[in-house]
């Protein structure tokens, strides 16, 4: 018996072992599952600032935060998926989210809308906010998608960047701005409203990190924003319209 | 004349005994660790950016996974490796012991080296990772104290 004590105690070790890691799976599968998409699931309206929209158990919270208005949006207005994503521009997972957006708006055209909204993480992220003030303020001249796409592309240069300001300017004449009015609407009033209303809005979701995606006003599970899983939910939403 | 009897040896072995013991103890704080930081890999929930943690960095980095293996996995199956190693050390088998000085000097260099890709490649560290090297320290400390009894 003394012999095999030590593999006894191994033994359970190990069985504990797995056991604690099935439940922790399986309780941080459950605490963001994935609504199961039905005709009775109501979309974000097509129009305006997704106010209404959200079905989640923040509702009325949510439904009190409409975020900065009006919200930048791509897409049609009355596209039955809405994707509303919380994002901040030096969040290294916001950056690779990107790309799969861009894929998605592609290949499901005319039947997805796009709303961003600012949720820029201060302090972890030194630069986060002064990109996301540089989104608003180009979003003042009217290119604020044009920005948010250069801001992500182009993540790592400025995000290791000493003072990342000259870059965006950089961006900003690029893109054809009006360099005196995007440095002033940078350091704004407007703009600082409409991050703070975003993240007003965010936090009244339960949003905590980003990127944090809705779609139609349910929150996506964070692993289920890989292309294949995306692709997927999109489509049995888009199905059981 | 007769030489007294040699008292030390027991008590030396009773102290590597503990010792082991301890690496063992000390070994689960690292494997919970790292069973956590894999069920937070593979979830997602750690990659996602937060307020106050540096973690979505770190695992979102290319130094993460290992052939698509989430290093957190690895490194709880290295904690498993020198739990069983400790307990079976502990009950005096030797071959485990050696093991277990082997397996702990690897995971003490691989820590180095996670050490710096955190501070000088990532620029962000990550609370469970630093855990995760702290346990390790303490077990490099305790196999040294034991090689020195040996």
């Amino acid at each position: 018996m003394k012999r095999a004590l030590p593999f006894l105690i191994i033994g359970t070790v190990l069985v504990i072992a797995v056991v604690a890691a099935l439940y922790l799976k399986r309780s941080a599968s459950t605490a963001v599952a994935p609504p199961p998409a039905s005709p009775a699931s109501p979309a974000i309206p097509a129009a305006g600032n997704g106010a209404n929209g959200p079905t989640t158990g923040n509702e009325t919270a949510a439904t009190a935060e409409v975020g900065a208005t009006p919200p930048h949006t791509h897409g049609p207005a009355d596209a039955p998926v809405t994707l509303e994503e919380f994002g901040d521009f030096e969040c290294p997972p916001c950056g690779l989210l990107h790309p799969v957006l861009q894929t998605m708006e592609k290949e499901f055209s005319g039947r997805i809308r796009l709303i961003f909204r600012e949720f820029p993480l201060v302090p972890t992220h030194v630069h986060a906010l002064a990109a996301a003030r540089s989104a608003e303020a180009a979003g003042l001249q009217g290119k604020f998608w044009e920005m948010h796409d250069l801001l992500y592309e182009n993540q790592k240069t400025w995000h290791d960047a000493f003072d990342a300001r000259p870059i965006f300017e950089e961006y900003a004449t690029r893109i054809g701005l009006n360099i005196e009015k995007f440095r002033a609407d940078s350091s704004g009033e407007i703009v600082a409203q409409r991050i703070f209303l975003d993240g007003k809005r965010g936090h009244a979701m339960g949003v905590s990190g980003t990127p944090t995606v809705f779609m139609n006003g349910r929150e996506v599970p964070f692993e289920s924003l890989a292309p294949d899983k995306l692709r997927a939910l999109i489509q049995a939403q888009l199905n059981a319209k | 004349m007769t030489n007294p009897p040699d008292t030390s040896q027991p008590i030396q072995s009773r102290r590597r005994t503990l010792l082991y013991a301890l690496a063992a103890l000390v070994s689960l704080i690292g494997l919970a660790d790292a069973i956590y930081l894999t069920i937070e890999h593979l979830s997602g929930r750690s990659v996602r950016c937060t307020i106050v943690s540096g973690c979505s960095e770190v695992l979102s980095s290319e130094y993460a996974t290992v052939r698509g293996i989430p290093l957190a996995m690895i490194g709880a199956a290295a904690y498993f490796a020198v739990f069983s190693l400790a307990v079976l050390a502990a009950y005096s088998y030797r071959w485990a012991a050696k093991s277990l000085t082997v397996i702990v000097g690897l995971m003490f260099i691989t820590t180095l080296w996670l050490i710096y890709l955190q501070a000088f490649v990532i620029k962000h560290f990550c609370q469970f990772c630093l855990l995760s090297a702290f346990v390790t320290f303490i077990l490099t400390v305790l196999i040294v104290i034991s090689l020195r009894r040996n």
